[in-house]
């Protein structure tokens, strides 16, 4: 059985229709079967995503061996989802994009193909005019249904502005690496591994969090 | 691998609605859902997910017309689903400030400002925290209220679940595909969750309950490493080594955004009578938020649906001027 039901690929056909941009979306896989056991199910979904539309491109990399791909895009762990439009976008998920990740991975997948990022105006203004480099990460896990909001939050941010980067971490698939930032309640958001914060914010709360960090 | 898949919102227009309904939980979704069909321009706003407390409930097994039980997060998207399709308009923000005493309402939210002409206050509850000595540094640090979310988080490890409720049992049985290692603590002599959840835990030999025991402190330096105890009859104090703690112990309403002169109760719960009508005119409520006995899934969309009844009954007497 497929893992998309034929009524959210309908859904997802729909949603997707207007898109007017590329979207890129690697993929890089781990001979680490451990951290990959559901490697296969993501290239299913993928293989299903590029069928819903023709501006969905998917690519498969190795994380041992494209190591051009790896340092390019600055790729630190996998499996992982780099997402990119023409450009890099600094938007990327460690782990599987599933369970309640899977929404933000649409979502995410929508605003880049539409260019539209859908963020009040005066939250957009001011994350344009951050001038250094700001780290989110986001660590989540799959069954957490507050985790979304914090995810595409931070990727918003990082769509909007080339300062900001923004990873969602899966807590469990990558534990060791979640426990060296005390991650035991999702999600928690570090900012440029300093400053971190429990609980999906409103964006407004999200930005200031991020705008005190850099003071 | 499970995928959920949230199928979108839409954005509200800037005009004057009959109806605001503050709160996606299942007493504002059910009361959208009977204002949609009412035919009232209908504006619902939440702030993080809809399905409210119950969205994080793994499976509901009391929700008539679910045999097999529903996930809460799926029942609150399918709720979500049907107020839309009635014509609701759905909202994601904050609540910042309320002014409900004039004819029209207004409702802040994030610097814009929200006008209608009846609100329904539909926003619920939170957790009540933990609060003894050595909790307060553990918030999100080992002391969760969220088992769905973080309980993957704590596999193999040791944990005490703290409550006796149906929340606290639930939860407790979630933990149960993450480790084996959990200890119940209750400060009455018995559980209150229902016999059927009672019945499914007590199935777990290895499975501690501690009753009628009053939580003293939490101990660690960077960690959570124990959970100091006194047991009520005998009077002596003993120590639960630990990982983590899963506390269950009662609700705090979400009421602080509102207006000072609407009537609440010493704990804080919106007054409301028969009809979900508060103190002030147009104003109702529903769910959580309110004062009465049992708070379940379906009371709340009982309450919602009651709020919306007479919403629309006040404002077929609502003259402009």
């Amino acid at each position: 059985m497929s893992l998309l039901s034929e009524d959210d690929k309908k859904y997802l056909k729909e949603l997707f229709k207007g898109m007017k941009k590329d979207v890129n979306i690697l993929f890089f896989i781990t001979e680490d079967k451990k951290l990959c056991m559901m490697c296969d199910d993501v290239k299913e979904i993928l293989g299903d995503l590029k069928t819903l539309s023709d501006k969905i491109k998917v690519k498969e990399l190795s994380f041992e061996n494209d190591k051009d791909e790896v340092k390019k895009y600055d790729v630190r762990m996998a499996p992982s989802v780099v997402l990119l439009s023409d450009k890099d976008l600094g938007v990327k998920y460690y782990g599987i994009p599933g369970g309640y990740e899977f929404s933000s991975l649409v979502e995410d997948i929508n605003d880049i193909g539409n260019d539209f990022i859908s963020l009040d105006e005066s939250v957009m203004d001011d994350v344009k005019s951050i001038d250094k480099d700001v780290h989110i990460q986001v660590f989540v896990t799959h069954t957490c249904p507050y985790c979304p909001s914090a995810v595409r939050t931070a990727h918003k941010f990082a769509m909007v502005n080339d300062k900001i980067k923004s990873d969602m971490i899966d807590a469990n698939t990558f534990y060791e690496y979640a426990d060296t930032y005390g991650v035991s309640a999702v999600p928690r958001v570090v900012i440029n591994n300093k400053d971190f914060f429990e609980g999906s914010l409103p964006e407004r709360e999200f930005l200031k969090r991020v705008l005190n960090s850099l003071k | 691998m499970m995928l959920n898949l949230n199928k979108g919102s839409n954005l509200p227009s800037e005009k004057t609605y009959d109806l605001i309904i503050i709160g996606g939980g299942p007493a504002g979704l059910t009361a959208g859902i009977y204002a949609g069909r009412s035919r009232l321009k209908t504006l619902l706003i939440e702030e993080l997910v809809v399905g409210g407390q119950a969205s994080t409930t793994e499976r509901l097994e009391n929700y008539p017309g679910f045999p097999d039980g529903i996930g809460g997060y799926e029942l609150g998207l399918k709720m979500e689903e049907q107020a839309k399709k009635f014509g609701v308009e759905v909202l994601f923000g904050k609540v910042e400030k309320t002014e409900l005493e004039g004819k029209f309402k207004n409702i802040y939210v994030e610097e814009k400002i929200y006008k209608s002409k009846s609100v329904i206050i539909a926003s619920g509850a939170t957790p009540r925290r933990l609060n003894v000595k050595g909790s307060e540094k553990f918030h999100g640090k080992g002391i969760s209220y969220c088992a769905t979310c973080d309980g993957a988080l704590f596999t193999d490890k040791k944990i005490i679940v703290v409550g006796g409720g149906n929340s606290a049992v639930e939860e407790g049985l979630f933990m149960l595909r993450y480790t084996k290692d959990i200890i119940f603590v209750q400060d009455l002599p018995f559980l209150t969750a229902e016999k059927i959840l009672q019945e499914r835990l007590f199935e777990n030999k290895d499975l501690k309950i501690y009753y009628n025991s009053e939580i003293i402190s939490i101990n660690g330096e960077d960690k959570i490493e124990s959970m100091s105890v006194k047991d009520k009859k005998t009077n002596k104090n003993f120590d639960i080594q630990t990982d983590g703690i899963f506390v269950y112990i009662g609700l705090v309403p979400k009421t602080d955004f509102l207006d000072k002169n609407l009537s609440i109760n010493e704990y804080g719960y919106i007054k409301v009578d028969n009809n979900m009508k508060t103190n002030l005119e147009g104003v109702f409520a529903a769910g959580d938020v309110i004062e009465k006995n049992f708070r379940q899934v379906i009371t709340a969309a009982s309450d919602g649906s009651i709020a919306a009844k007479s919403v629309e009954k006040y404002l077929e007497n609502f003259k402009e001027v």
